[in-house]
């Protein structure tokens, strides 16, 4: 059936500057919040703004992902006419078939999946942003405007310029310039990397980007410019709101870190006009212990505590054991912290084992050197290891080595 | 599980639990923080691979109704089967009020029970809190050849006046029975949740219907204990069942204990619930909470101590809850203390309000109070 508007989800990236956190697992799918994974996050934007049929480009890693996702049924996503569908590279007859190139190529060999519901407008959305939006806002203001194409855009500093892609308006909000990166920045307008297209033009500018041998088949160095020289109507959508980009280990602490402020001064996930959804483990109420000491954290199902933890996220089914000192830091699924083991300024993922005594990262001394250490998924952390910070640590650790 | 359907029955309301059964029956009473006691039968069945359950309702169902909705986070949501909800159709003209016993209910929905696809079916109350292994007992009493299979518990968990209690002979089968006595003197105490094979149900339920039987422990059991094969399926694990606001409040604060923790939610058979997408809970700078089991969605600035606190609590700075279940949607306000209560969902307790009530008598304050 026909759709006003389909959502097209890029989620085929390695997240490479997650190192360790996306060795196994596509970046949508990393733990966030306690209880989310990244991709919750536009998944749930999708369903709160109306929109019902979501595509979602898979390429690195897509097991996790595709099996978290599944029907779609925790973001009501799970239809008889549309819902989620996920959208990994296929072969064509004749030819071989190829991976998605970039960002543009992918949504140009899911063409015929857009054609299925025929849209008036495609939004284009990242599997790496933490926010709330109501794209049917956007939409509104896409349709007002009369765009080609509408490309929401956060206020940033002009230092922080220097590291986004930047859009150039006129006095309407209308771009006249696109400039990735600039050195020196005329615009304070960062891209937040979400689109809104008019289908029929998007879809021939897709057709003509392919068959340029050229064109490197991305939304920001080709598309975007192209339209411009083009002469289409592109419209800034100036957005106001906590936005974060999570694509490094010190933006993914950081904005966990983000979750624990005071309501209302960063993301409000209490806030239940705008929910946040996400496929919920089946485990019992977390249980804290005679020694717990918590404070200004956040637990979850399946945990338990009996232990210090300060200033960190923990996920489901922790353990914290009596004491064990866990600060400034984030706890994945399942990861076991025994007693006397010491966290500071990290990220363990799942099912971790820190044995007893053991150490992981410190906090920040002034060097250089310093940052947030992290260890990968399923290793065991032996008893008075030491794990330095900024360690990246794919491997597990004898008791008493220093790594 | 094929072969087994599973029948619950969600009709009563326990008299004696007061305030908690004013607004709900006693299977949709919240219980564990996140859960209600029909999540745990339900999970039960469904964990033992039955797709087709029938609930039996009556009266104030709404609430559980709300719960269960269409059966999908049971994965009851079927094209074939799945939950069914089963008032009582067609038979208001002969009883207006609460069904008299479990045979009269299933009387209600004979033709429901014709149409039954399985040859064998469990029947439970779905107000009971234990984490069976279903599987294990439909095997056992395919193999031992029994005509009904009871569960049993080796531990009396309830008040005598209202459970069942079984004398074994020396072969192993059930040769008395004693129902609601003043004095226990059996050593099995029925927790009468019972597998039987659908013909032998139907027969039953017709043989009452014809002649105004409506208990199935006095009525079928008792006179027809020497010529039925019953035995026992002995459960060793953690139950909670309720009869009084004592027994609520008590079986609450035991699931603090790991070890219960443990078995009643066993990770082998997870209970399932309605999921409904609550964030993580917060602890303030201030917050604490020992000896506690909280659930999501919390927001903790005060202290918790000896508590179970359901989804979406709030305890203000300054404001301390010991000893007490607080369900979905409490909010204590800063400076208030409470001690041995027991909140209903969405009870607000105001600023500096001190409640107390006491181990042996807590205090139970209706859904939606504001103190």
């Amino acid at each position: 059936m026909k759709k006003e508007c389909v959502a097209m989800l890029l989620a085929g990236g390695q997240g490479s500057r997650l190192y360790a956190l996306t060795s196994h697992v596509a970046k949508p799918a990393v733990p966030f919040g306690g209880k989310y994974r990244i991709i919750d996050f536009p998944l749930s934007n999708c369903i709160n703004s109306g929109i019902d049929t979501v595509g979602i480009l898979t390429q690195y890693r897509p097991l996790e992902l595709n099996s978290y996702v599944g029907s779609g049924q925790p973001w009501d996503l799970d239809r008889s006419d549309g819902g989620v569908h996920i959208l990994p590279p296929y072969q064509r007859e004749g030819e071989q078939g190829t991976w998605y190139k970039g960002t543009a190529n992918a949504i140009y060999q899911n063409i015929g999946f857009l054609d299925l519901y025929d849209p008036e407008y495609v939004v284009v959305l990242s599997g790496d942003h933490i926010y709330k939006m109501d794209y049917a806002d956007m939409l509104a203001f896409h349709k007002k405007c009369g765009a080609a194409c509408t490309i929401s855009v956060l206020e940033v500093t002009m230092e922080e310029a220097k590291r986004f892609g930047i859009m150039n308006v006129d006095e309407n909000d209308q771009v006249y310039e696109f400039e990735e990166k600039p050195p020196q920045p005329k615009s304070n307008l960062a891209s937040m990397g979400i689109y809104i297209f008019t289908w029929s033009k998007l879809r021939q500018q897709l057709i003509d980007d392919e068959a340029d041998p050229n064109s490197s088949n991305d939304f920001g160095k080709n598309i975007i410019p192209n339209m411009l020289n083009a002469g289409e109507k592109l419209m800034a959508y100036r957005f106001h709101g906590y936005w974060k980009d999570v694509g490094t280990i010190s933006s993914l602490w950081d904005a966990n870190m983000d979750m624990l402020a005071p309501r209302g001064s960063g993301i409000d996930l209490y806030d239940t006009s705008w929910p946040i959804y996400a496929r919920t483990p089946i485990r019992p109420p977390h249980i804290t212990g005679e020694h717990a000491v918590i404070s200004h954290s956040s637990v979850t199902s399946g945990c338990r505590v009996d232990g210090r933890v300060e200033n960190s996220v923990l996920f489901h089914s922790v353990t914290i054991e009596e004491g064990a000192q866990v600060d400034y830091s984030i706890i994945m699924p399942g990861a076991v912290v025994k007693a006397g083991a010491k966290v500071s300024y990290a990220i363990v993922a799942e099912n971790v084992v820190v044995e007893a005594g053991a150490q992981i990262g410190a906090p920040p001394d002034g060097s250089p050197e310093w940052g947030i250490a992290v260890v990968a998924a399923d290793l065991t952390i032996g008893g008075g290891a030491v794990v330095s910070p900024n360690a990246m640590v794919r491997e597990n650790v004898k008791g008493g080595e220093r790594v | 599980m094929k072969d087994l359907h599973g029948i619950l029955f969600a009709y009563r309301s326990h008299t004696n639990l007061g305030e908690l059964t004013r607004p709900r029956n006693t299977c949709s009473l919240p219980f564990g923080g996140r859960y209600r006691l029909i999540d745990f039968m339900l999970s039960n069945y469904v964990n033992a691979g039955i797709t087709d359950v029938g609930l039996i309702v009556h009266q104030s169902y709404q609430s559980l109704l709300d719960h269960v909705g269409s059966g999908k986070d049971w994965d009851l949501s079927r094209k074939h089967g799945g939950l069914r909800i089963l008032p009582p159709f067609g038979y208001a003209e002969k009883n207006y009020g609460e069904y008299r016993g479990n045979m009269e209910a299933l009387t209600g929905v004979q033709s429901y029970l014709k149409n039954i696809r399985q040859d064998y079916v469990i029947l439970a109350w779905g107000d009971i809190a234990i984490n069976l292994d279903v599987s294990a007992m439909f095997q056992q009493h395919l193999e031992s050849g029994a005509d009904i299979t009871v569960v049993c518990s080796p531990e009396h968990c309830s008040s005598p006046r209202s459970c069942d209690y079984l004398t074994l002979d020396p072969d192993g089968r059930v040769n008395d029975l004693a129902s609601h006595p003043t004095v226990v003197n059996q050593e099995l105490e029925s927790l009468e949740i019972y597998v039987m094979s659908k013909q032998l149900l139907l027969d039953m339920v017709e043989y009452c219907s014809a002649h105004n039987i409506y208990n199935f422990s006095r009525g079928v059991l008792q006179p027809r204990i020497d010529t039925l094969n019953i035995r026992p399926y002995v459960h060793p694990g953690h139950i909670a069942r309720f009869s009084s606001v004592n027994d609520y409040f008590d079986q609450s604060v035991k699931l603090i204990d790991p070890k219960v923790q443990a078995d009643l939610f066993n990770p082998a058979r997870p209970i399932r619930t309605k999921d409904q997408s609550t964030p993580a809970t917060y602890y303030g700078p201030n917050g604490v909470s020992l000896h506690s089991m909280v659930a999501d969605g919390c927001y903790i600035e005060g202290k918790v101590e000896n508590s179970v606190l359901g989804r979406g609590v709030v305890v203000e700075a300054g404001a301390t809850v010991s000893n007490s279940v607080l369900m979905q949607g409490t909010v204590v306000r800063a400076g208030a203390s409470l001690s041995y209560v027991i909140a209903d969902k969405d009870v607000q307790i105001n600023q500096d309000r001190s409640l107390m009530g006491h181990i042996t008598y807590p205090l139970a304050i209706a859904k939606g109070s504001i103190v």
